[in-house]
């Protein structure tokens, strides 16, 4: 139960603490935050901090956008100081507002200025030999992306598939035409510069953009990827499933497309150089080189990839204990409400949390039998009998036996002499002990209620003769009922149980 | 765990017991604590028993209700079985250990048999379950208070189940280790949900002869270390 405690907990202290450590290559996939999942925080409460200006319709004003830019990351920033009590959003990578990998997204979240600031920043410092895009790397690979998080009982639900995660956290459509406005600067830019020979020189620039854009395709596609499987481990509904595999091979194929790109670079560098003749040594070389890396790597990347998946099992266990716990939560929720509404009937109001009761008791301390055995076909008989009459039944057994034709009946002998206990009696509570011998069942069912003489049984109550004694002794059982007003009834089953 | 041997077990007289310092000057009002986590759960059981006992502490771990009753003394320790620092079983241990006079009375939501059957074993003198009603915890306390066992049905069907099987008499040597005809028979009138009073009557025995009976069996219970009892508690991962 206490494992749902940290994970419900809103971006506070504990987030902080942990640092924003290097992620591992976008491919592999982080543990915990990862698969916690996207932003629920934000997904639905959503002015989302830097919430690009280019939500409004004109792309290419930013003089007149920045005040709504403005307005949304105060409001974020309210959002955020009553979510959380602290004055700044950790710097993450959130993946619903990226446009790329999110970076400026994040940063503008995390540092509280408009968004469009840094995209435009990075465009321009693009421009000057790169270092717009190697510091975007660097950041992209540092942030870490924004977890997933909804409450406990939400995301409990959702794995066991109850409520749909993926309509609750649709990714925001793609902005294009933000996208296009910054593109075109970027690349005016670009051209201007290289047109005024302050550029760098041609061959090297056309394989460096080749470049980047396949590295960034690269991983972009391995931040979405991780966010669905994410939102298919949320849900492990059919549907999202399918979305995650349609997903996959999109992004295979974009991988490859990005990997292609990077080859094409290094192909066009080597065709410049004039060196074609020594492609196949240089690919052999750099495959050896390649190689020999791998090798030198291996026990390292094993043993974090075991590392990985021993974190992933533990995070499935405290995933088990939350929905045990949410169940748990849930049930009793119900049955509170059930008797808020009822209160005024303290009959309904018993039932209620007597059979609360008898769930949580399986739940936390039952032991969980698969076969209906004497014991548990006794045990749902009591139950039943328990919900319908609303008189507690207590029951002890000793010993089990497994089902048989004995068993059944002395079970439905037994269950009618609850259901006659229950509704003729007037006791408030009926005992119930069975035993098993080796080779005989006994049953006892006993109250203290008013009794009554087997002799006088009126014809409404042939249940006790036909449905108790007849059956017994037609199964070649016993039934023998002791009543008196004083003490109340009490019926004894007895059958022989042949194995 | 080291209760004075009560006597034999046909005598129906009462064993006289030593009694805890400063219980018998209380005029019928027992001390009692009360330990549970829960403190809503404290609170009321303050509510129903105290007007026929006297609550003279109460604890929310295990570290303070060793304190509390190692210096309150009380005739009867009202102990809940799930208990932050080491459960009911740690209290029991470490009062018994300084004081081993102490009574105690296992006080539970669970009802499963390894906690019913442990805290037994670590020498509680009974167990029943939190939805008890007020007056029947009133006598049990008082049962336990003047020395004798308690037993719920459940308990009673768990204490069955472990020294069931193989009453081969003949292969049992030691007292200990088997419940007599009639300790059987008399719990087996627990379990289905009779009082003392009506065991009495049913098997035409005194009272105080079916609480001998009783106290018997508990004894057995805590000492016995008989191989069945062991495969039992072992299935249940008990020891």
């Amino acid at each position: 139960m206490s494992a749902t405690e940290p994970r419900s907990k809103p971006d506070s202290g504990e987030r902080i603490a942990s640092d924003p450590a290097p992620t591992p290559a976008p491919g592999t996939s982080l543990p915990a935050p990862a698969a916690a999942g996207s932003t629920p925080e934000i997904a639905r409460t959503s002015p989302a901090p830097g919430t690009p200006a280019a939500e409004t319709p004109a792309a290419g004003a930013p003089a007149s956008e920045s005040p709504i830019a403005q307005a949304a990351k105060a409001a974020a920033d309210r959002d955020a100081g009553q979510v959380t009590g602290e004055p700044r959003p950790r710097a993450t990578r959130p993946a619903e507002t990226a446009m790329l990998g999110g970076v400026c997204a994040g940063l503008a979240r995390h540092l509280g200025w408009p968004v469009l600031v840094f995209r435009v920043g990075f465009v321009v410092l693009m421009c000057i030999q790169f270092v717009g895009v190697v510091i975007y790397g660097l950041l992209w690979l540092l942030l870490p992306p924004e977890p997933i998080r909804a409450a406990p009982g939400l995301e409990s639900a959702a794995r066991s598939g109850m409520r749909d995660a993926t309509s609750a956290f649709s990714f925001r459509r793609f902005d294009w035409g933000s996208f296009f406005a910054l593109a075109a600067l970027g690349v005016g830019l670009l051209w201007m510069i290289q047109i005024s020979g302050l550029g760098m020189a041609q061959e090297i620039f056309w394989p460096l953009l080749l470049a980047c854009v396949g590295v960034a395709l690269v991983w972009r596609q391995a931040d979405i990827s991780r966010q669905r499987q994410a939102l298919a481990e949320l849900s492990a509904g059919p549907r999202s499933v399918r979305a995650a595999t349609r997903g996959r091979t999109l992004t295979v194929l974009s991988a490859i497309f990005g990997l292609v790109l990077v080859g094409a670079a290094f192909a066009l560098i080597l065709a410049q150089q004039g060196n074609f003749e020594l492609l196949p040594n240089v690919a052999a070389m750099t495959m050896l080189a390649l190689a020999a890396l791998a090798i030198v790597l291996a026990p390292w990347l094993h043993r974090s990839r075991a590392e990985l998946n021993e974190a992933r099992a533990e995070k499935v266990r405290a995933e088990t204990r939350a929905d045990m716990a949410a169940h748990l939560h849930d049930s009793v929720l119900q049955t509170l409400a059930l008797i808020q509404r009822q209160s005024d009937d303290p009959k309904v109001v018993q039932r209620l949390a007597r059979r609360q009761e008898r769930e949580l008791r399986s739940w936390l301390y039952g032991e969980q039998t698969e076969q209906v055995t004497f014991k548990a076909a006794l045990t749902a008989a009591a139950a039943d009998v328990e919900d319908d009459r609303g008189v507690p039944i207590e029951l002890v057994t000793v010993g089990d036996s497994p089902p048989s034709e004995a068993v059944q009946a002395i079970v439905a002998a037994a269950r009618e002499a609850m259901v006659n206990a229950a509704k003729h009696s007037g006791a408030d509570k009926i005992d119930v002990y069975a035993e098993v011998f080796d080779d005989e069942l006994e049953v006892f069912v006993r109250d203290r209620g008013s009794g009554f003489d087997l002799a006088d049984v009126g014809p409404d109550r042939m249940g006790v003769r036909r449905s108790i004694i007849d059956r017994m002794e037609r199964h070649g059982g016993s039934a023998e009922i002791r009543s008196d007003p004083a003490t109340g009834t009490e019926v004894r089953l007895k059958i022989t149980n042949g194995s | 765990m080291t209760q004075p041997p009560n006597g034999p077990v046909s005598a129906p007289s009462p064993t006289p017991r030593p009694d805890a310092p400063g219980s018998s000057s209380t005029a019928g009002r027992h001390r009692v604590v009360v330990v549970d986590d829960h403190a809503m759960f404290r609170t009321g059981v303050k509510a129903e028993i105290g007007r026929a006992v006297e609550v003279v502490g109460e604890a929310a771990d295990a570290d303070a209700a060793i304190n509390v009753v190692l210096e309150s003394r009380p005739d009867v320790v009202l102990l809940d079985v799930h208990l932050p620092g080491g459960g009911g079983i740690e209290v029991l241990r470490k009062v018994h250990e300084k004081n081993p006079e102490q009574k105690f009375l296992a006080l539970s939501v669970s009802d499963a048999a390894e906690d019913v059957i442990g805290v037994i074993r670590a020498g509680a003198r009974g167990y029943v379950t939190k939805s008890i009603a007020g007056d029947e915890l009133i006598d049990a306390i008082r049962r336990v208070a003047e020395g004798d066992a308690v037993f719920s049905p459940r308990l009673a069907g768990f204490v069955l189940d472990a020294f069931s099987g193989a009453i081969d008499i003949s292969s049992v040597d030691e007292d200990l280790d088997r419940l007599s005809q009639r300790e059987r028979e008399v719990l087996r009138l627990i379990a289905r949900g009779y009082a003392y009073k009506e065991v009495a009557k049913e098997l035409f025995i005194s009272i105080k002869t079916v609480e001998t009976h009783v106290s018997s069996v508990l004894r057995k219970l805590q000492l016995s270390n008989r191989h069945q009892l062991t495969r039992w508690a072992t299935d249940r991962r008990l020891v």
